[in-house]
């Protein structure tokens, strides 16, 4: 089959959106068919122009392709016969983000009626498409509340699941992810001062602002902790992100209150790693079972601290965590292959 | 500089203005330029062609400091600093109006259509800050049909150097599209009216099947199985240096094409003789009768007489193979010259 993915370009700027894209790409052809994306340049500022590059994508016409994938708005309102959302976002700033005050549609009329023609084009648009996949529960949920569509939630596979194939158990709990107040680095520093001295931490990867790694710098200063922990702030290549994981005893990941599972979490199961969060980390805590794939404590250091000895303590008892938290993510059957085929259904 | 390429597409159809743009990317990145690639889908047909100009019309590149526009109708988008590099118009619109190409009337209706689309394209090309073309032969419709000047900009091939000459068997080859407008069809007439062993290979893929097949049953019907080889595929690179790399000599034979084509460039660089006929537009600024290949007329006799003049007169051949690579130079095709003009 030819599959077009049809995403939205917002032009010289390359993110999270771009890389699925990608990926399921490339996976599309791996599972034996033709792939192309095609990406729609949008550009939301000005909001007035808003209404003129959404028929622009309904004004184009697609030949010579099977199935089209649209993951964004304004590029799923293209129009072909078959045709599936995975829909990773509508336009917030005419749904949750309107309500919530936050939106740069224009206020009074102009706006209500920008955000009465997205929403009513949206409608005209899911009405059309063969099948909906979200990318969480919570596009889900609002794609139920706001326009009243049913739709099932596709989990986003990890990319390079090839590189987390596990290894060597290390000393150290490895801490992945970008660094910021909301993910809580902090804690886990703050948690090692009254853990035993045997317990070691790897932090690893980009700050959000200059600050957030400062942050870590002053404190691991500040608790005298300079000899069991290693800081690599900056936004590591794949395959050394890969390895830190690999090496490690057990892996944390303790945000505060995330929808999604997390990519951190989800590979660290892969590679069979046993987990560590905290009870109000939100999706993550649908992988992480307490006394069985691994670790989840209170949100404040001594909790954390208790459950950090424990899993540098055994390494057999850590090893067995994280086989559970493997066949538990295997078991959720969040793949390419099964995910392609769900798309293409 | 953030620039941005801009182009139409048919998707999972790979062809020679993927590459111009393609290459073009890569030599810009290489010169530490940020490129994004804009590639939109459009469908030629009268009845789609207006809703779909007016997207084009609508789209915001204002984030690029400069465009650069390439197949029709990408020259339509608007931006402060256009450039175009404009490879062909709609062609049935235009210098093809009159041929079997327009599947349409030539009624009242069509020609309302016809009238707006040159009346639009004249409009968006004189909002461009400089027009270069692909060929002499589409600077000059552009002259007569819109009254706009151009500078004629020849697209160069990517790694040129990867195609090289090891030796001469009884093959020609045709690397391209299997169209009826690049008249594979012409070749294998001839083919059964030659009277050496010469071979003759086809490689490329289709739109649909429909003019394969046709091939496929034109060989079988001439009983030539023999000595046409058709592949009906896009060869890999390597495939196509390989087989350049090994033949006598390279056939690129399009009804009145817009511009040399990569396929004679590509045999030129492998230092092999073109084989082309008098009504090929484009590829006979590259191509001269007797110098760096032959000039037959597009007939099946013409072409199969010179055929068997390849086979026959080897040493004239490969003779004429050197001139196709000493001509590259001639004309001026290569990167840096089309760099320093795009970017001035």
């Amino acid at each position: 089959m030819k599959v077009l993915i049809v995403n939205n370009m917002a032009p010289f700027v390359w993110g999270g959106a771009e890389e699925l894209a990608v990926h399921l790409q490339k996976n599309v052809i791996a599972a034996g068919h033709e792939a192309e994306v095609l990406r729609i340049p949008f550009q939301w500022e000005p909001a007035s122009r808003i209404p003129s590059q959404m028929l622009m994508v309904r004004a184009f016409e697609l030949m010579n392709v099977d199935h089209v994938i649209a993951l964004k708005f304004p590029a799923y309102l293209i129009r072909h016969p078959r045709k599936t959302l995975w829909l990773l976002h509508q336009y917030r700033q005419a749904y949750d983000l309107f309500d919530a005050g936050q939106t740069n549609l224009p206020p009074g009329p102009a706006g209500e009626e920008l955000r009465t023609l997205i929403r009513n084009a949206d409608s005209e648009s899911f009405a059309e498409t063969r099948k909906i996949f979200t990318n969480s529960e919570v596009t889900r949920q609002r794609l139920q509340n706001y326009n009243g569509f049913d739709a099932e939630v596709l989990l986003p596979p990890i990319n390079d699941a090839e590189l987390f194939d596990g290894g060597q158990a290390g000393d150290y709990v490895f801490a992945g992810g970008r660094i910021n107040d909301m993910k809580r680095q902090y804690l886990l520093l703050e948690a090692l001062r009254h853990a035993p001295r045997n317990v070691k931490l790897l932090i690893a990867g980009p700050p959000d602002r200059p600050a957030d790694g400062e942050r870590l710098r002053a404190l691991v200063e500040q608790l005298g902790l300079a000899d069991r922990v290693r800081l690599d702030l900056r936004f590591l290549p794949r395959t050394t992100y890969a390895e830190y994981l690999n090496g490690a005893a057990a892996v944390a990941y303790l945000p505060f209150d995330e929808d999604s599972l997390g990519y951190v979490s989800m590979e660290a199961a892969l590679a069979g790693k046993a987990l560590i969060t905290t009870t109000d980390s939100g999706g993550i805590l649908s992988l992480v079972k307490h006394n069985e794939t691994g670790w989840v404590a209170e949100p404040e250091a001594e909790a954390l601290a208790s459950v950090l000895a424990q899993a540098c303590e055994n390494p057999q008892r850590a090893a067995a965590r994280g086989a559970a938290a493997k066949a538990l993510w295997l078991s959720l059957g969040i793949n390419w292959p099964q995910t392609v085929e769900k798309l293409l259904q | 500089m953030k620039i941005a390429l801009c182009s139409s597409f048919i998707p999972f159809l790979p062809s020679g203005a993927r590459n111009i743009v393609e290459w073009l990317q890569a030599m810009l990145e290489k010169e530490g330029h940020q490129v994004e690639r804009v590639y939109l889908p459009e469908v030629d047909a009268p009845d789609l062609l207006f809703q779909q100009m007016t997207a084009f019309r609508w789209i915001d590149l204002s984030a690029a400091d400069r465009v650069i526009c390439f197949r029709p109708q990408s020259h339509l988008i608007r931006h402060p600093h256009k450039i175009l590099w404009f490879i062909h118009h709609l062609r049935v619109f235009y210098d093809l109006w009159d041929t079997p190409y327009r599947t349409y009337e030539d009624d009242l209706r069509h020609r309302g259509l016809r009238d707006a689309l040159h009346q639009a394209d004249t409009a968006a090309l004189r909002e461009a800050r400089h027009v270069f073309t692909n060929s002499q032969v589409v600077s000059e419709r552009l002259t007569h049909f819109n009254g706009i000047d151009s500078e004629v900009l020849y697209p160069p091939v990517i790694d040129a150097e990867r195609f090289h000459s090891r030796g001469h068997n009884d093959e020609i080859v045709y690397v391209c599209r299997l169209e009826h407008h690049k008249r594979q069809h012409l070749l294998v007439e001839a083919m059964a009216l030659t009277r050496t062993p010469v071979r003759l290979r086809l490689c490329g893929a289709s739109i649909s099947n429909t003019y394969p097949d046709a091939l496929k049953q034109q060989v079988a019907a001439a009983g030539l199985q023999g000595r046409v080889m058709l592949e009906n595929r896009w060869i890999s690179e390597q495939e196509k240096v390989d087989v350049l790399a090994d033949c006598l000599a390279a056939a690129y034979l399009p009804l009145d094409e817009d511009s040399y084509g990569y396929p004679s460039i590509e045999a030129s660089h492998a230092r092999k003789a073109l084989l082309t006929t008098s009504d090929s537009g484009g590829v006979l600024e590259l191509v001269r009768d007797g110098d760096n290949g032959i000039v037959a007329a597009p007939t099946p006799q013409s072409l199969a007489a010179a055929m068997d003049k390849l086979y026959t007169e080897r040493q004239r051949t490969v003779a004429m193979g050197e001139r196709a690579h000493a001509r590259l130079d001639e004309l001026n095709i290569s990167w840096s010259h089309v760099l320093k003009r795009l970017l001035a």
